[in-house]
């Protein structure tokens, strides 16, 4: 199964190559060495840097604060720290867009970036905090560290991973955003790729940019590694952890995450409501509600089918690791900093030599979402299968329990919120996809997506805008439920019956 | 270690299988058609739905041809069909601007015209094989505040807001596409050096705006005295505020001035069906081309009278450019850069 989805995952690949030696060696440099290639590659590298630095240092502390501490009102904040992921950053960078025609380039690229993705951050790192043992840093506390020592020596180790995890994700999604940076105006790397085929029609130089950001890409993936850290196994039984009472400081740090929070969700939530106002009236609601049912289906179908993908892979680079899986890993993340329009153009140019009657249905679009997301499910479900310790799969294999079967009943029970979490997150990112659905679908076909572009291409916002809110509703739910999942076990620990079926 | 990999190999074809048979489920939600008869057509529309699909509806009203149709950028449906190959879908391209329709003509993409298609429209507003045909046109024009401006005061020429005279007083919208196409056209006609000297002036003298829109608010309200917009946005404006409630006027350069230029939305077909060039030529018919000059206040290409208060086409007398010409922008995108108008 890794096998096919590594198959599927390299098309692009296969694609920018055949592009890029059609297209002769010397043209390529000639394209990517221009001055403001590298001029738009200096923009893109310090916002991708910038964002997932604060996307990792905000995403843990909403973490920290919401799941170690017992800081006042911690599940509002949670739910707050979560629920961004449901704005697609098109919309997003509208509605602050609208708040004032001076909100535009880097900074406020950074601003509308980071709010998107340090949810990605938050919620690995949440999911960590919560399957780690609060007791270690009670003993090195009681042993006299400081709090910033036992943060750093103890507490730090344990999410290192899954917060790197999340910051890359959050590092390539950035790299290969479009929507957002072009409506603040900052020219990044991805401006140039779109204008390669805007304004010359040039697909192999477009494909030469793309090709600049996988090799990038490969770049973070080498280092990547060095700054994961070692994967701690630990204790598959959760306990009810004590919360840290942060005293004075609790107010304080409440109220900045707060802060954080209304500016990530206030804002741009108003601007939406304001719109709707105006343009409710407009709206039909049989096509809206075919949107819908359309935007439902893709999302969870495909939701499932990478997450069965990304099970398969995980295990394997888990289990039997070697060059081989660690190979099909890095391979599928390769792709995950290209545009979307670059990934649905290479399946056009795919499908139509090899399988054209595939071509222009939905078993295609679903297709693209799994080499598009496959890397979001395997950063969700990548530590939770490696924390189910081998030792079980091998005492369930001594007792001659089969390897399928093993699946079934030692690894999907224990790491099942994992494989859940990354579910649910492919679906909420399936929901905000537009260039590769927009590209590849059914003629006639309409999303909400689709439909938020078509809306936003002709008129004002106000005609598309119940298209949106309905949009950041919906992906809202997997949001929502992403964060439940994630926090079930706190407070409470594990309810009695889970506790005797582990135990 | 081979059962291994047949059940690797069941599975993921297992997980195939469902992508198929979920996506045929989900293909039930889709739009239908209602077939009234058996011809279908797929057009790739790179303009937008709100305008075509009342257009489109017609056509198969009149004609009994089905349209399917697909709405994507003119750009990024370029872009799909030079990637289908030899597997083209769409039999026509409906395309919002002249460029994307050259770069498909460049790579043969297109099926040559008959002439009782091309004969409709003038030769300007065509491709010089005849492989596709403008539609519908629209005009740059000089947008003046008459408060401001004296009659005997406007210019004679794009180039005369070069003068000192103009310095904060006249608007213009750098980052949009149908001022990068006319400052393209001024590059093919005036060469880099007169454009860029102009460019550099207008970095002194222009008012920068995001939007052709804006550019025209502000020369209602008087914060500028003129600006450089294309004409159905006057229109646009006057639909909702009325006609009565104008301030602006608009104004055209002497003949043949490149800041005069008509660049056209058009056509090109890609199949060999007689249905898609009964679609093309239906586009310049009658009903169509009243459909461009009243719903979207451009310019019929075909001779219709345009929308009242409106000089006709003829007589303002654009620059002799081929408009296919208008495609590669990549070096007008690097002097507009370089004058400093964008960053």
């Amino acid at each position: 199964m890794a096998v096919v989805a590594l198959v599927v995952s390299a098309s692009p690949l296969v694609y920018l190559y055949v592009r890029l030696t059609e297209f002769g060696v010397d043209k390529v440099f000639a394209q990517v060495f221009r001055g403001r290639s590298i001029e738009l590659l200096a923009n893109s590298i310090l916002l991708t840097v910038a964002v997932s630095i604060s996307a990792l240092i905000i995403g843990s502390f909403q973490a920290w604060l919401t799941v170690r501490t017992s800081v006042r009102g911690r599940t509002a904040l949670a739910i707050s720290s979560a629920l961004p992921l449901a704005m697609p950053s098109y919309v997003a960078a509208y509605a602050f867009s609208a708040t004032s025609s001076d909100f535009k380039g880097f900074w406020a690229a950074w601003l509308v970036l980071t709010i998107g993705t340090a949810p990605y951050v938050y919620l690995a790192v949440s999911a960590a905090l919560i399957r780690s043992d609060s007791a270690t840093e009670e003993v090195a506390r009681s042993l006299g560290y400081s709090r910033w020592l036992v943060f750093k020596n103890v507490t730090w180790p344990t999410i290192r991973p899954s917060a790197m995890g999340g910051a890359m994700l959050s590092a390539l999604y950035t790299l290969s955003d479009f929507g957002a940076v072009s409506i603040l105006n900052f020219d990044t790397f991805t401006r140039a790729i779109y204008n390669a085929y805007r304004s010359s029609f040039d697909r192999s130089a477009a494909a030469s940019l793309a090709g600049i950001l996988v090799l990038i890409t490969l770049l973070i993936l080498l280092v990547e590694p060095r700054l994961r850290g070692r994967l701690t196994q630990i204790d598959s039984r959760v306990r009810k952890n004590t919360m840290i009472s942060l005293g004075k400081f609790g107010p304080v740090a409440g109220i900045a995450a707060s802060i954080w929070s209304f500016i990530g969700l206030v804002i741009p939530g108003s601007s939406l409501i304001s719109w709707n106002l105006v343009g409710l009236s407009e709206v039909d609601l049989s096509e809206v509600l075919r949107a819908l049912t359309n935007s439902v289906g893709y999302s969870i179908a495909g939701g499932l089918i990478t997450a069965v993908f990304g099970l398969a892979i995980s295990v394997l680079t888990v289990r039997h690791p070697s060059k081989f899986s660690g190979g099909i890993e890095k391979t599928v993340w390769l792709t995950h900093a290209v545009p979307g329009i670059v990934v649905a153009l290479s399946l056009v140019f795919i499908s139509n030599r090899l399988v054209p009657w595939l071509y222009q249905t939905s078993a295609l679009v679903l297709v693209a979402y799994l080499i598009l997301f496959i890397p979001n499910a395997m950063a969700a479900m990548k530590t939770p299968v490696s924390q189910v310790p081998k030792s079980m799969d091998e005492v369930a294999a001594s007792l001659g329990s089969s390897r399928l079967d093993n699946l079934r009943r030692v690894l999907i029970p224990i790491a099942g919120p994992g494989i859940l979490t990354g579910a649910a997150l492919v679906a909420l990112s399936i929901l905000k996809e537009l260039p590769a659905t927009l590209m590849l679908r059914e003629t006639g076909m309409e999303t909400l997506a689709t439909r938020l572009w078509s809306e936003t291409s002709v008129s004002a916002f106000g005609a598309a805008a119940p298209y949106a809110l309905i949009l950041v509703l919906v992906a809202g739910i997997p949001a929502w439920l992403l964060n439940r999942q994630v926090r079930m076990s706190i407070g409470t620990g594990l309810s009695e019956e889970q506790r005797m079926e582990r135990e | 270690m081979k059962k291994k990999i047949m059940r690797g190999l069941k599975i993921s074809l297992a997980a195939l299988a469902t992508i198929v048979t979920v996506s045929t489920m989900a293909g039930c939600a889709k739009e239908t058609t209602q077939t009234t008869g058996n011809d279908t057509i797929t057009v790739y529309s790179g303009r937008a739905e709100d305008l075509i699909a009342p257009l489109l509806e017609q056509f198969t009203l009149e004609t009994g041809i089905t349209v399917e149709v697909r709405y994507a950028g003119s750009a990024e449906l370029a872009a799909q069909i030079l990637e289908e190959g030899s597997n083209v879908r769409a039999d026509v391209f409906l395309s919002q601007d002249a460029g994307a329709l050259g770069a498909l003509t460049e790579v043969g993409a297109f099926k040559k015209l008959n002439a009782d298609i091309t004969d409709l429209v003038d030769a300007k507003y065509r491709a010089a094989d005849n492989t596709w045909v403008g539609v519908s046109g629209r005009s740059r024009v000089l947008s003046y505040n008459p408060a401001l401006v004296k009659a005997s005061q406007l210019p004679k020429s794009v180039f005369d807001l070069a003068d000192p005279t103009w310095k904060g007083r006249i608007g213009i919208a750098p980052s949009n596409a149908s001022f990068q196409s006319f400052v393209t056209a001024m590059r093919v006609i005036k060469g880099t050096d007169a454009t860029n000297e102009w460019l550099t002036a207008m970095k002194s003298n222009a008012v920068i705006f995001e939007k052709n829109g804006q550019i025209l608010d502000a020369v209602e309200n008087g914060k500028i005295s003129a600006g450089l917009i294309n004409h159905y946005y006057w229109y646009e404006r006057a639909a909702e505020v009325g006609e009565d409630k104008m301030t602006s006027k608009m104004t055209w350069f002497e003949a043949g001035d490149v800041g005069n230029l008509v660049n056209v939305a058009g056509v090109g077909v890609l199949s060999e069906k007689p249905e898609a060039s009964t679609f093309a030529k239906w586009l310049l018919g009658e009903s169509a081309q009243q459909f461009f000059v009243e719903k979207t206040s451009e310019y019929s290409l075909t001779g219709l009278a345009a929308k009242v208060g409106l000089p006709s086409l003829e007589s303002i007398q654009s620059p002799a450019i081929d408009l296919s010409a208008l495609a590669p922008l990549a070096e007008t995108l690097e002097l507009i850069r370089s004058s400093g108008l964008t960053d």
